[in-house]
């Protein structure tokens, strides 16, 4: 992948073969972004066509009196709208940064080192991977409310930290782009462990933590915690949503707006790591 | 690659190995293997909220009564199963076709495999219930998930069909189906992406081989591409089997998710869970058998 030396195949010659491919790629493609670009036209629309029965998919006049609107529904939350910003970036920011530490401090070690209870652990995170972590939403509860965390920040932080599927993600990578004669030679060169981990593989790993940045923001960004959080002052964003759209059908725009408002940030990281996805993707097909 | 003991590291202290392993280690026990051990136990048991001591043990009871009494968890799990197997090779093979043409050299390459992958970074959360509204889910799960079901309107195909002046009965079989497609191809995202990237570890070497022998791309696909992509199409097939066990609009999990945020019934709910993820696994393993007998045995 270093290089763009023909990497990238050809599998039809002739013109219709062609045609027929990217006609298909287009249809197809076009499910993938409609919902959105119905988000985006809806955010645009003046109140009476909102109230148009049917709906209609674009927007004749577009205005931005939706956006204008905004601040105005925002001003009467609970705790400010400032707040939630806060806490939206704070929790995605702190937990993705612990994690990106934690599963790759982790990954290292088992991708490098032997001990007992190294494979025991990495069929656990196999099994992990299967599992529905929906199920245990109970027994979760129950453990968050023994060491009482529920209704800090920890709520959000804690649970999201041993999540497996970063740990297998750079698990795979280390196993198949950093040599142990590399690890080697910085011992030979007198790094202590932390030296090599953080000077020698912590850098050629950042395909990798570029991947789970992505994944993970994606997944703290939307958290929307049931049950665990009550102060108003420690929700995120998301929860706004619903105080927008509790105005009812001629709020939806501006509720449109919002979400288009929330999207930036995810797909900003995505378009920033892209390449880094691909990089680690690969890499995640291989055995041992 | 099993010969281990040549390891570079190994005379580093393997004390700081299990400290570096520790957090995440401490983590996993946490949140992951005793509420998962907790899980099992509730699905034997009796879970009461009110007294003290909270499980007194059952037996095969939820099981029994899951199935000779409860009159949708058969049809639930009936209807889940169907939709599993069908939807599997459909999403697997989609995948792969979009892999190959976006694999591909032309114009737009990096826009064209963004557009496929968007779905994967908004499909999460509160943002996707609003960018794709009720199109997508017709269960109870998110509706009660996000408390108000009236009061948001995403994309709704039903709706949005009417303009077309088609009678109705065959507009909501039109909505119908692009709802289907529309979920099959929201959940491909991950799935191109790994084959792609499979794609490109692909030696050119073996492209030029069969260049020269005078392969189509017909035969290219089948002896050069297909099998070595052997590990990747394996870990789309078990991301596949996760993605659809566990999605939302699934009838099952509907059904343990409205036992639990509607009737606090916990035990019955593991029971549940757990039940789909046995009857998962063994369906699970089976295509893996196959696809091991029937299609690694051909080329070894």
């Amino acid at each position: 992948m270093k290089s763009n030396k023909a990497q990238y195949r050809r599998y039809t010659r002739s013109g219709w073969g062609n045609f027929f491919y990217f006609f298909f790629l287009i249809i197809f493609g076009l499910f993938s972004v409609l919902p959105i670009i119905y988000t985006i036209c809806t955010s645009l629309k003046p109140l009476e066509e909102i109230l148009i029965f049917p709906p209609r998919f674009f927007v004749t006049r577009p205005t931005f009196e939706n956006y204008a609107a905004l601040p105005k529904l925002l001003s009467n939350l609970k705790v400010p709208l400032s707040r939630y910003v806060f806490n939206s970036f704070f929790v995605s920011i702190i937990t993705t940064v612990l994690h990106l530490f934690i599963a790759s401090m982790a990954a290292f070690v088992l991708a490098k080192l032997k001990f007992k209870g190294s494979k025991a652990l990495f069929m656990i995170i196999q099994f992990a991977l299967l599992y529905n972590t929906y199920t245990l939403a109970i027994p979760q509860y129950v453990i968050f409310s023994e060491t009482r965390i529920i209704d800090t920040y920890w709520v959000y932080i804690l649970p999201y930290l041993p999540s497996t599927l970063g740990v297998f993600l750079m698990k795979q990578f280390i196993d198949s782009s950093i040599p142990d004669a590399l690890l080697e030679a910085g011992r030979i060169d007198g790094a202590g462990f932390f030296r090599i981990y953080w000077q020698i593989a912590f850098p050629i790993m950042r395909p990798a933590w570029l991947t789970l940045t992505l994944f993970a923001f994606r997944d703290l960004w939307s958290m929307q915690p049931q049950g665990t959080i009550f102060s108003e002052e420690l929700k995120m964003l998301p929860n706004i949503m619903s105080t927008i759209s509790s105005g009812g059908i001629a709020r939806s725009g501006s509720a449109m707006a919002a979400t288009v408002i929330l999207l930036i940030p995810p797909i900003t990281i995505y378009m920033l790591t892209q390449g880094s996805v691909m990089q680690t993707m690969g890499s995640a097909g291989i055995k041992e | 690659m099993r010969n281990k003991k040549v390891t570079g590291i190994e005379r580093l202290k393997v004390r700081y190995g299990r400290m570096f392993a520790l957090p995440w280690t401490i983590g996993l026990l946490l949140f992951f293997l005793v509420p998962l051990v907790e899980s099992i136990a509730y699905a034997f048991s009796d879970v009461s909220l009110v007294n003290d001591d909270m499980l007194s043990f059952a037996g095969l009871k939820h099981f029994k009564y899951l199935l000779q009494e409860d009159p949708n968890f058969l049809d639930n799990m009936a209807e889940a199963v169907t939709s599993f197997v069908f939807s599997l090779p459909i999403i697997v093979a989609l995948s792969l076709i979009f892999a190959l043409i976006l694999n591909q050299k032309f114009r737009g390459r990096l826009f064209a495999r963004a557009v496929f992958f968007l779905p994967v970074i908004i499909a999460t959360g509160v943002v996707m219930k609003f960018v794709t509204g009720e199109a997508l889910n017709s269960g109870a799960a998110l509706s009660t998930a996000m408390g108000e079901t009236e009061s948001y309107s995403g994309i709704s195909f039903d709706q949005l069909l009417i303009n077309l002046g088609l009678p109705q009965s065959v507009t909501e079989l039109l909505a119908d189906y692009i709802a289907r497609i529309f979920n099959l191809v929201w959940s491909c995202g991950i799935q191109i992406l790994l084959f792609v990237a499979g794609m490109q570890s692909i030696p050119d070497q073996l492209y030029e081989v069969s260049k020269i022998e005078g392969a189509t791309a017909w035969e290219e696909f089948w002896f050069v591409t297909f099998p070595m992509l052997g590990n990747v199409i394996f870990l789309v097939l078990i991301y596949t089997t996760v993605d659809l066990f566990t999605a939302f609009d699934n009838p099952i999990m509907t059904q343990a998710y409205d036992l639990v945020s509607k009737n606090s019934v916990y035990d019955r709910s593991s029971a549940i869970l757990w039940g789909y993820f046995v009857i998962v696994g063994i369906i699970g393993s089976l295509i893996l058998f196959v696809y091991n007998r029937l299609l690694m045995k051909k080329w070894n």
